[in-house]
């Protein structure tokens, strides 16, 4: 690792710490400062004073903001979330327990995702100015206009319960249940067990959300890419090759598509915010048990140090990935440096 | 892209009048003037529905009107009750059995009890057991169905047969027609998502102008602020936000504008970045401008068209995040028509196969979404040729 290199992933790392305190404080702004009374929001009116007395109590609410900020921080240093208000059991436990199958379904999306999007993308790029590369770029514009959990509903009535092909909820068919929690993504675990049976159900159960998630982000992708791919093709190596008498196919494809990775993968961890946020909309339409639906549904539940660990969680989340790719991207490209 | 234009031509293209130009600028701009124009289009045609919604809208989004779940079409439809306990009806009173269909018999307004409790009469058979049991009088059915019904239900009577439906897209879970929510709905989607792409463009430009200008240490705070929030998952925010502000138009409207101010921020900040180091901006310097002065009148009338384009795109999103909010059923009381809603409240039925409530308020959220896009998307390429690729 040269020199430079360590200095900027050093930069880096240090530059997360600030992050992470502004995502945390942003996140007790916006649950403890704003005005709206937590007690109030969880238990609804009609609660009695001692009931939110206590509440306020339980949670700490009742001292100063300044104190109650401190203590807020030192939770998330600890990674200490408090304890469920509903389940009794500690939030992080909770968050052990759903995050899992939101990383599963990001992962088959991002996939869809990858697959759709570089590939309309590099295509459009290829085919500039041409009714496949209008068409591409309109179809783009609508896939990211459309509802992510619209998209899903017309996939389960289409697909799902008209056709009857694949399952519309659960991760798993009733009655199937994994042997062995490794990963805790279900398709990964039954393959490291080597129980085909159940890597099939969990797969299969896996298609329509990840179809739904990704063909939304696979707009964006496909957009990106296609910009991406047309600065690529203007350059100088990719006329020469041409000069050569390589075959277009093999420039754009191989030639382009390889260089155009590097701001491709970079491209992909920035819309990580975005694939959370669908994540939690397609989690809800496919009764999918992530940490969408953890925070949807203990805000039912008046559950709030549950919503209150689970966003924390979510920032922290943001603030690694973002760490992770800004590192990547060092690794990649010799020329970021600080 | 366009073939290069002569002095002439652009002399004579001033002639001819405001729309003649306009309609000159698909030569110009070639696809990028189709897209701008289609995005145009769409949102003008929302825009007069919005406006001329209380005269469009055939009925009450809110009243329950006819029977549930009438599917779309131009179908007949008949009126049941009970044998011999039909109401006295004529055809002059029709329209007042239309409403009074929910009324029971001690005249007490059952509608306003269906919408206290949410759903109550889910189906079609729920509907029948309610009519059979005396909780209601009269009910419609689609006439397709009334033999159907007839035989399976003893003790039901035809009241009046081959009345004309005026529900083109059906009903929804309460009766009410899916054209008339669809069309105040707009009002709602574009009501909130204007009013927090206003709020956050301001903010946003705001402070984006000031850390370009300013720069060093308040710029760096800034700018990591509000990288922090942009990396957020914009929805969750919102969520949390709702969550504690409450339901209700302003403060989705906040809660959806909080996600938009970085994205306003960052082009700007950009933007002011490369001005300020312009030679026009140096020459009024060096004549005395005060920096105000630079700020307001050298610099910002540069940054609108990258706010324009900017704008627009956000506002699409914020349609899609404010449906989101609804969706998870934090957004809007339940009496404003939202087409985020519907679609929630439409969800369960599925099952069922009711597919009509779910799936018109989602093709209108794509359409003017995709309007946004469009007119964005076209923009940016019209207004920032300097970006165009190639």
């Amino acid at each position: 690792m040269s020199p430079a290199l360590r200095r900027y992933i050093l930069v880096r790392v240090l530059l997360t710490i600030p992050m992470v305190l502004i995502l945390v404080s942003l996140v007790f702004l916006v649950l403890r400062v704003l005005p709206g009374d937590p007690a109030l929001a969880i238990l609804r009116e009609g609660a009695s004073e001692e009931q939110l007395a206590s509440f306020r109590a339980a949670l700490g609410l009742d001292k100063p903001l300044h104190v109650q900020y401190v203590e807020f921080i030192k939770g998330v240093l600890r990674f200490d979330f408090g304890s469920s208000m509903t389940r009794k059991i500690p939030v992080t436990q909770e968050i052990k327990t759903f995050f899992p199958a939101t990383v599963e379904l990001a992962l088959a999306s991002m996939f869809v995702t990858g697959v759709v999007g570089v590939f309309s993308g590099a295509f459009a790029a290829q085919h500039r100015k041409s009714a496949a590369d209008y068409t591409i770029r309109i179809l783009s514009i609508l896939l990211y206009s459309l509802p992510i959990f619209w998209l899903g509903l017309m996939l389960q009535m289409t697909l799902g319960k008209g056709a009857g092909w694949f399952p519309v909820s659960n991760r798993l068919s009733p009655g199937m249940t994994p042997d062995k929690i490794i990963t805790g993504m279900y398709t990964v675990d039954a393959l490291l067990t080597g129980n085909w049976p159940l890597f099939k159900d969990a797969a299969w159960h896996l298609i329509l959300p990840s179809i739904t998630l990704g063909l939304v982000l696979a707009g964006i992708f496909t957009r990106l890419t296609r910009a991406n791919m047309l600065d690529i093709l203007e350059q100088d190596f990719i006329t020469a090759g041409r000069a050569r008498g390589l075959r277009e196919r093999t420039l754009v494809y191989r030639h382009g598509l390889r260089n155009a990775f590097i701001p491709i993968v970079t491209l992909l961890g920035l819309q990580f915010a975005l694939l959370l946020a669908g994540a939690i909309l397609t989690e809800t339409t496919f009764s999918w048990p992530g940490m969408g639906r953890l925070v949807v549904d203990r805000i039912y539940d008046r559950d709030f140090t549950t919503v209150q660990g689970a966003i924390l969680f979510f920032a922290l989340l943001v603030a690694g990935i973002s760490l992770f790719v800004d590192i990547l991207y060092g690794f990649l490209d010799p020329r970021i440096r600080y | 892209m366009a073939e290069i234009q002569t002095p002439s031509s652009t002399v004579e293209a001033e002639k001819i009048g405001l729309l003649g130009r306009f309609w000159r600028g698909r030569i110009w701009y070639g696809t990028e003037w189709y897209i701008t124009t289609l995005g145009g289009l769409i949102l003008i045609a929302m825009i007069l529905m919005t406006i001329f919604a209380p005269w469009l809208a055939p009925f009450d989004p809110n009243a329950f009107i006819g029977a549930q779940f009438t599917p779309p079409g131009w179908g007949k439809q008949t009126l049941l009750a009970r044998s011999g306990e039909a109401p006295d009806i004529s055809l002059d009173n029709l329209a007042g059995v239309m409403i009074g269909v929910q009324r029971n018999r001690n005249g007490a307004n059952l509608a306003k009890e269906l919408h206290a409790q949410g759903k109550r009469y889910q189906t079609q058979e729920d509907l029948l057991a309610a009519l059979l049991d005396g909780e209601v009088d009269l009910i419609f059915v689609d006439q397709k169905l009334t033999e159907e019904i007839l035989a399976h239900y003893e003790g039901l009577e035809i009241v009046a047969e081959g009345l004309g439906r005026n529900y083109p897209l059906g009903t929804d879970n309460l009766g009410r027609d899916i054209v008339s929510r669809l069309i105040w709905g707009a009002r709602t989607v574009l009501g909130v998502a204007l009013t927090s792409a206003l709020f956050s463009s301001v903010i946003g430009i705001t402070l984006g102008l000031i850390s370009g200008f300013v720069s060093g240490v308040l710029d760096r705070v800034l700018s990591l602020v509000m990288d922090s929030i942009y990396s957020f998952p914009g929805l969750l925010l919102a969520i949390a936000m709702v969550v504690m502000l409450g339901p209700g138009l302003i403060n989705v409207a906040i809660a959806v504008s909080v996600i938009y101010v970085p994205t306003f921020f960052r082009v700007v900040r950009g933007q002011v970045f490369s001005i300020k180091e312009e030679l026009y901006v140096e020459a009024a310097r060096s004549l005395g401008a005060k920096p105000l002065t630079i700020l307001t009148r050298y610099i910002f009338p540069n940054v609108i068209p990258s706010v324009v384009v900017v704008f627009s795109l956000n506002v699409a999103d914020a349609i899609l995040t404010e449906a989101g909010l609804s969706f998870v059923g934090l957004g809007l009381p339940p009496d404003v028509p939202d087409w985020g809603y519907d679609l929630s409240k439409g969800q369960s039925f599925l099952v069922a196969g009711q597919w009509w409530p779910i799936t018109f308020p989602g093709i209108m959220i794509t359409l003017v979404a995709a309007g946004f896009s469009l007119l964005g998307e076209g923009l940016s390429e019209i207004l920032n040729p300097r970006l165009v690729k190639g």
